[in-house]
């Protein structure tokens, strides 16, 4: 049982570390948009993109 | 053989023959139906983004047309207002854009802007319209709108004040709080579960206290920061001397969690720190549902934003303007209005006459003639022009901005049915508390050391948790229902209202009828036949913007206008022109006749006549939409009173009321007048849903116990509504009605369930019978049941449909069979 008092401060351990993770993750507009992404695997090999110059 | 393509493969308009425009776009000609279609799409494949094509799920809208505003946004005075610097030399601005349809465009957007250099991050919100870009020094602003115009869609940037967007930070917020409940109710649970099994294995008695500690542990998180909004609310409803319902919950939390922490303490009894981490998890969860079925609606203040056009052309001499920001004109300024632009500020005409459309205000469907000396105001739409206008309002002071007042200031002070969950609430709150009170006082006669023990298990027991997911769930659900069937809901509230109204009262133009009107008959002279007279009239029609003149021409598609010469068009009075040597005239019968024989004939008709006299005579005639016959019917059917309140002219508004049978009905009124309309029905008691479109409708929607706006109509209007008819048929309000009955109807039942289950556990519980592992199986039985329960709101199959008016056959087919 006394494995218990390692593995019980570890697990709180990897809980802080994801629910931090889940915080900045938030932050940084993650889940902002969640469905254009989803777009994105649909997409064809990337082609060359041509820079766009000033329109005129 | 080929198939000729008849829409444009950009924004899915008809095309016109002979006037497509090709393209290669994604190795296959394509037709586009105009300059700006055509610039957009060829734009989009250079950039190497023509799988946009294929991932879209319904066309563009048609770009509006090169905009030289990009100059404007250099100056930094301007800029000023738009743009917030940033603190490592980037720079942030906030866009509203139009134009978004699906996701699609929003890949597309972040795509183009991206390839832009210099740019750091684009975020596009599809659902808000919004478009978020930061940016280094090698670019500037006008080179961004200028990329987004190629694509084809028009972009505003906003006030600076806007960047900080209240939505998305209480979205986020919710995010947060949800998760962090989540993880503590699964912490919790894991621990607990520990304790169930080791109750069953003989735990010893240290272990179990360790356990209970750590319960205790990932609850505080849970506790004090994701159930604070049940805290904050719960007082501030308290000092309002009101019961929400946040007020049992925030009760049932902190007593629950501060009785178990004693029992931790005391190392005795029962905790219960599993339920109540999940009690919270899943309030949080229906109420996150319910934020982003809210936030899924326009921002008033972007809908207001872009009526009041950001840019003027201020004269500077007699010959030249230059083009400002709206903001930098001052009274006694002159401006010049091109054709088709909108009116900056209010002011007094220079030029000759002009021609404006000023629905905004009035919802007249003609557009007005102003001359030398009239008044014009900002915001309504030049149709023919240009025009010299001197400033005489500017700003706030604008009828505009008045309006924009009105609305907003309607919108605080909303009626408000007080939800029947918050009723139930607070007699809940009394039951609930007088329950376990007096659960401490029998068991005080029996044995006192139980007496603890079984009030905390009353009070977990109780826990108005399916009680509290009846109503949010049920809502949720009817929203998603609605919105499946175009139908969006942007203030939940209306779900309720919607349920028990007993007026409907609604705008006519746009709203009733079709937005343009159309040909109802045509009257044949001398021999002229129908098809004929048709395809004369459109050859002139096809040169002029107004909008009966495209009405005419759209009829013949056919007809570019090619074979009429020496077209002149008099501004509000008809086009003449020479065909096959004949010399025609169409317009007003003042027009169109000098002199002659002048047939019985209304001030909307439209003649058409030669040397000799009248050809044919085109009757017009208000279009109505093809259900709102029907739409009205069913209404009044289900017990309603139907009336239109309109500020058009009153022989249309009866013509129209005729149509309907409606007996009640009124006519040349302003949106002010409306409203006090409004207010007389519901100082009677009356419960009024408003259905409208235009800009004026604006201040009424807000005004109305519920308030309905067409999505094709202004977004002012949208923004101003409880629910939007994206689908523009006006028979979905009555089946949204029959599912906000059933709502209701079903929010009683799981009230009705959540009362049962009390009334059957809390004995139990009181008795001592619920250890902590059946008090949480029992609250997810519940809620289960309860969410189960929503399942049943569905969209309802059939509404008797009773049709008294027949539709008229177009008007092109009868000409064919003439």
């Amino acid at each position: 049982m006394n494995i218990l008092l390692f593995m019980i401060p570890l697990s709180l351990l990897l809980l802080a570390g994801a629910v931090a993770a889940f915080f900045w993750a938030v932050d940084h507009a993650q889940f902002d948009d969640l469905d254009t992404p989803g777009l994105v695997p649909l997409d064809d090999a990337p082609k060359q993109i041509a820079s766009p110059g000033e329109p005129k | 053989m080929s198939v000729t393509p008849t829409t444009c493969w950009h924004c899915g308009e008809a095309l016109l023959i002979g006037r497509a425009l090709h393209s290669h776009i994604a190795g296959e000609s394509r037709a586009m139906c105009c300059e700006g279609c055509r610039a957009a799409a060829e734009w989009i494949e250079q950039l190497g983004l023509a799988d946009f094509y294929r991932l879209r799920a319904r066309s563009n809208a048609k770009p509006a047309g090169r905009t030289t505003n990009s100059d404007l946004w250099r100056r930094p005075e301007n800029a000023r207002h738009v743009v917030r610097d940033l603190s490592d030399g980037q720079h942030e601005v906030l866009l509203a854009i139009a134009g978004i349809r699906c996701s699609a465009c929003a890949w597309l957007i972040e795509r183009v802007l991206t390839a832009l250099p210099g740019v750091v991050a684009v975020q596009v919100s599809p659902s808000s319209q919004r478009i978020r870009i930061i940016w280094r020094d090698s670019t500037d602003l006008p080179t961004l709108l200028g990329a987004l115009e190629r694509s084809g869609y028009s972009a505003m940037p906003l006030d600076v004040h806007q960047l900080h967007d209240a939505r998305r930070a209480e979205s986020r917020d919710a995010l947060k709080r949800l998760l962090v409940a989540g993880f503590g109710a699964m912490q919790a649970m894991m621990y607990a579960t520990a304790v169930y099994l080791g109750s069953v294995d003989s735990l010893d008695a240290s272990t179990r206290g360790l356990l209970r500690w750590l319960q205790f542990l990932v609850a505080i998180p849970v506790v004090f920061y994701a159930a604070r909004t049940f805290f904050v609310g719960a007082g501030r409803s308290l000092r309002a001397r009101q019961l929400n319902m946040d007020v049992p919950i925030a009760c049932a939390i902190a007593v629950v969690c501060i009785a178990s922490l004693f029992e931790t303490l005391r190392n005795g009894g029962e905790v219960y720190f599993d339920s109540i981490t999940m009690f919270v998890f899943l309030l949080l969860a229906g109420r996150y549902l319910e934020m982003r079925a809210r936030h899924h609606a326009g921002e008033l203040t972007d809908a207001l934003a872009r009526l009041a056009p950001a840019y003027a052309d201020r004269y500077l001499d007699e010959r030249r303007f230059e083009r400002v920001a709206a903001h930098e004109l001052r009274v006694g300024d002159c401006v010049h209005v091109g054709d088709g632009a909108i009116v900056p500020a209010d002011g007094v005409l220079l030029s000759e006459h002009c021609r404006v459309d000023e629905a905004l205000f009035t919802g007249e469907s003609a557009a007005v003639i102003k001359r030398r000396g009239d008044r014009l105001v900002a915001g309504s739409a030049l149709e023919d022009g240009p025009a010299k206008l001197r400033i005489e309002r500017i700003g706030a002071d604008t009828a505009l901005a008045c309006m924009a007042r009105l609305v907003a200031d309607a919108q605080t002070r909303r009626p408000h049915l007080q939800s029947a969950g918050d009723r139930a609430a607070s007699r809940f709150v009394a039951r609930v508390l007088s329950l376990a009170a007096f659960t401490i006082i029998a068991w005080c006669f029996v044995d006192p050391s139980r007496a603890f023990p079984a009030a905390l298990a009353v009070l977990v027991v109780s826990c108005p948790c399916a009680f509290a997911l009846a109503v949010s769930a049920a809502f949720t659900r009817a929203l998603a229902t609605l919105a499946q069937h175009g139908i969006l809901v942007a203030r939940p509230d209306g779900i309720e209202s919607l349920a028990g109204v007993t007026h409907a009262v609604f705008d006519k133009t746009g709203t009733l009828t079709q937005p343009s009107a159309a040909i109802a008959d045509i009257d044949t002279f001398r021999g002229c036949s129908k098809s004929e007279a048709l395809q004369l009239a459109a050859s002139l029609a096809r040169h002029s913007r107004h909008p009966i003149a495209r009405v005419i021409a759209a009829l013949e598609p056919r007809i570019d206008g090619s074979e009429a010469h020496g077209v002149m068009v008099h501004t509000g009075l008809g086009i003449s022109g020479r065909i096959s040597g004949r010399a025609l005239r169409l317009g007003r019968s003042d027009f169109a006749l000098g002199r002659g024989h002048v047939p019985a004939a209304s001030e909307d008709d439209l003649l058409l006549t030669d040397e000799h006299g009248v050809l044919a005579a085109f009757h017009l005639r208000e279009q109505l939409r093809p259900d709102t016959a029907s739409a009205v019917d069913t209404l009044r059917s289900q017990g309603l009173s139907v009336l239109i309140a309109s500020g058009d002219s009153a022989t249309k508004v009866r013509a129209t009321a005729e149509r309907l049978r409606i007996a009640d009905w009124r006519a040349r009124l302003s949106p002010s007048q409306k409203l006090d309309w409004l207010r007389d029905l519901r100082g009677k008691g009356a419960r009024v849903l408003v259905v409208g479109d235009g800009v004026n409708d604006a201040p009424v929607l807000t005004g109305a116990d519920v308030g309905i706006a067409l999505a094709e109509g202004a977004e002012l209007a949208q923004a101003s509504s409880d629910i939007v008819l994206s689908n523009a048929r006006l028979d979905s309000i009555a089946s949204a009605r029959v599912v906000a009955q059933q709502t209701l109807a079903i929010v009683q039942q799981n009230q009705r369930w959540a009362v049962l289950y009390n009334v059957m556990a809390v004995p139990l519980a009181a008795l001592g019978f619920v250890p902590p592992w059946l008090a949480a199986i029992g609250m997810s039985v519940s809620s289960l049941a309860v969410v189960l329960n929503t399942l049943r709101i569905r969209w309802p199959d059939a509404i008797t449909r009773t049709s008294t008016t027949a539709a008229s056959p177009s008007i092109a087919q009868r000409a064919r069979t003439a």
